[in-house]
């Protein structure tokens, strides 16, 4: 039994983030990829916190989180680059989204889970979600195609 | 060092290649030798177009050979080794090119010796290219093969095996690339290998993957609990701090949020300005199976408008509140309350009573007296029996008040019928017999005594009297109305009955002047001796009779009906 006094609300989950065929979040060329998972690599640690501010966010898509990663301290955030947006890294603070007194909404996510998967779709964008290819490395993007060529369904691995 | 000073080299030499080329940092890969390795230079979005992409072996400084029989070649946006040799380690580089864009990903290649299963012959420790994987124990799950190869390597089917063994259980089932797993315990951890042919331009490599499988207690998503509040209200006073916590608990693996809402706006939000009500810090303790987790509200004062509002703490999708109510009423404290007031009512009754009894009485017995006269075979209310004092002033005394005060009081005021002795006897009867006699038609017994009378004649030389007086107060119970004229200092001197007598009845003092002819029937001494007095019957005044007189003697019928009023 471990004791924690730490302000849970100021601190965020901590989790490695695969995909069910074992391939895990990894940074590269400060580019969120996805590999397969090695003995003798660390996956990125992804950042978890929960939006306080629900009142203009809407109910039934999932739980607004933000997604940050730990090292490098930055934050993932979806704009709109031409046509369709985009998954991008900003260097920012999770904490300092979360006390914000409102939702910023291009950093939130909605989290859904589904059995032992989740999907992070965006606030900003509704209908878009994290995504990644099928087999081999890549990079996270964003998709509107759910359950076709793409995977957006992810699990979250917390660290022992 | 050696190897930045490479790195140099090639920076130099892919200069030449281009100078406006983005460099991408380095991949490391190490894998074991004998078996076919693929990478493929990919850059997205910029491979997904129209792009030109060259390997080069950065030692040679050559471009890598197009000719898929060659054992190191290109193909499309690959680099294919077939299979690894241990010389083959070393830094690789992919440029890729379109019109407008250049990137460069460099790959250091390290290759080691690996003996699958062969315990005798370890490899290098700090080189691995085991894959890490998990299976959670449950219902079923699966691990993967990663073998990614271009379209021109064939893969035959895959083969499994854990601890060097392949794999023959039921529970486990290849599928594509895929091991399902049923049923999967915590002894399904360990070493894993898949296997598979791969033939490429005719030829077949083998090609495994080791894995290292951990064990992980499946998540079962469970839903928060919130253990407390449970819809509850709570009792506060209005004015007082309080600090309620609400304790949940949750999978290890949730992401939930936990906080404090009134009507749906957080606590903190909803007293931004006030800051009255705030959410407190959220403490955990991690249990094997959850985590408990607690988070308060802390109200600094607790306001009128706070009561009968539900303060919502949430946990994920759980939710749950208290609400504050006033304080119920204590009705112990009412009841103790109630009796003490009661208990001084009461006595206050008890004081003022004692304290008007004897107006109270007379008042009930002017109010609600009786017109039947009593048949208890009486024929006077008291009878006086006085001493007969040697002093004469305390004669005359004993005289003017009950040869002239109670006469006019009692009798003419009140209408008592008295005897007294000296006044109402026959001449010639015999002292004792007349006492005897006339004392048992009496309802009280009025007895005078006046202080230092040694020679109390009445009682003290007189034994016949002495005797009818015993024998109406004992024998018929008479009750004794006993009148001090002077204040009685030393009671022992009195006879023994007379204590008694004192002792059991009390003693009315006079008080007033003997010397005023008229006396009141409401002055505190005559009330006292009224109220010692029995009950007062009066004829009907109202009779035909009773009016005839009135009209007969208007003078005297008044003045009957002031002592009626007095009395």
């Amino acid at each position: 039994m471990t004791f924690s006094s730490a302000l849970a609300s100021e601190v965020p989950s901590r989790r490695y983030v695969q995909d069910l065929n074992h391939r895990a979040w990894v940074l590269q060329d400060q580019t969120l990829m996805i590999v397969p998972r090695k003995e003798r690599m660390v996956p990125i640690t992804v950042t978890l916190m929960p939006c306080r501010h629900l009142e203009t966010l809407e109910k039934d898509r999932g739980k607004p989180m933000y997604l940050g990663l730990l090292e490098p301290n930055c934050c993932l955030f979806c704009k709109k680059d031409g046509e369709q947006p985009v998954l991008q890294l900003e260097e920012r603070s999770i904490i300092d989204l979360h006390a914000f007194r409102e939702p910023v909404k291009p950093f939130l996510f909605y989290h859904s889970e589904t059995g032992r998967t989740s999907t992070f779709e965006s606030v900003a964008f509704p209908g878009w979600f994290i995504a990644v290819c099928s087999k081999g490395d890549c990079p996270l993007f964003m998709t509107q195609e759910l359950g076709k060529t793409y995977i957006t369904d992810f699990e979250l691995i917390r660290q022992n | 060092m050696l190897l930045l000073l490479l790195l140099f080299c090639f920076r130099k030499l892919s200069d030449k290649i281009s100078n406006t080329c983005k460099d991408r940092d380095m991949h490391h890969e190490a894998i074991s030798a004998d078996q076919p390795f693929a990478f493929n230079c990919t850059n997205p979005p910029l491979t997904y177009g129209e792009v030109n992409v060259v390997w080069y072996d950065a030692a040679s400084k050559a471009p890598i050979s197009k000719d898929n029989q060659s054992r190191i070649h290109q193909e499309h946006t690959w680099i294919l080794i077939l299979p690894l040799k241990l010389e083959d380690s070393g830094i690789y580089l992919c440029v890729i090119k379109n019109a407008n864009n250049c990137v460069r990903i460099w790959m250091n290649l390290t290759v080691f010796e690996k003996h699958w299963c062969d315990n005798s012959r370890r490899s290098l420790p700090n080189l691995s290219d085991d894959y890490q994987q998990i299976l959670r124990t449950g219902p079923s799950d699966s691990l993967t093969c990663h073998l990614y190869f271009p379209e021109t390597c064939v893969l035959g089917p895959i083969m499994w095996y854990k601890d060097c063994k392949e794999i023959t259980e039921t529970r486990f089932v290849p599928v594509e690339m895929k091991l399902v797993v049923y049923d999967v315990s915590a002894e399904d951890s360990g070493s894993y290998a898949c296997a598979a042919e791969l033939t490429h331009a005719g030829r077949a490599y083998r090609v495994l993957n080791s894995i290292n499988v951990t064990g992980r207690v499946g998540n079962e998503r469970r839903i928060p609990k919130i253990i407390y509040p449970k819809n509850n209200s709570i009792e506060v006073q209005l004015g007082s701090t309080l600090i309620v916590d609400c304790n949940i608990t949750d999978s290890k693996d949730n992401t939930n949020l936990r906080c404090w809402r009134v009507n749906s706006t957080l606590v903190d939000t909803y007293y931004s300005e006030s800051k009255r009500i705030r959410e407190g810090i959220e403490t955990n303790v991690s249990f094997p199976e959850h985590i408990f987790y607690t988070v308060n509200i802390t109200f600094l004062e607790v306001k009128m408008e706070d009561y009968g509002l539900p303060f919502m703490c949430h946990a994920g999708v759980s939710t749950a509140y208290f609400m504050l109510t006033l304080p119920a009423p204590d009705f112990r404290a009412y009841l103790i309350g109630g009796l003490i007031a009661l208990a001084v009512v009461v006595t206050s009754v008890l004081c003022i009573y004692n304290y008007f009894k004897i107006d109270i009485v007379l008042w009930y017995r002017s109010a609600f007296s009786s017109t039947k006269a009593m048949e208890d075979g009486k024929l006077y209310d008291a009878y006086v029996l006085y001493p007969k004092p040697q002093k004469e002033s305390q004669r005359h005394d004993v005289d003017t008040l009950v040869l002239k005060l109670l006469p006019e009081v009692l009798e003419r005021q009140c209408r008592y019928k008295l005897f007294i002795f000296g006044r109402d006897e026959f001449p010639g009867q015999a002292v004792a017999h007349v006492i005897d006699e006339n004392i048992k038609l009496c309802r009280r017994l009025i007895l005078i005594i006046v202080p230092e009378s040694p020679s109390f004649g009445l009682l003290k030389n007189m034994s016949e009297e002495q005797i009818a007086v015993y024998n109406a107060l004992i024998q018929l119970g008479m009750k004794v109305i006993l009148i001090e004229l002077e204040k009685i200092e030393d009671y022992t001197t009195m006879p023994e009955s007379i204590q008694y007598m004192r002792q059991k009845h009390g003693a009315i003092q006079w008080t007033g002047d003997l010397t005023e002819s008229s006396q009141c029937a409401k002055t505190k001494f005559w009330k006292r001796v009224r109220y010692h007095m029995p009950p007062k019957r009066f004829p009907p005044s109202s009779s035909p009779a009773a009016e005839a007189r009135t009209l007969q003697f208007p003078s005297r019928q008044m003045e009957t009906k002031m002592g009626l009023i007095s009395c």
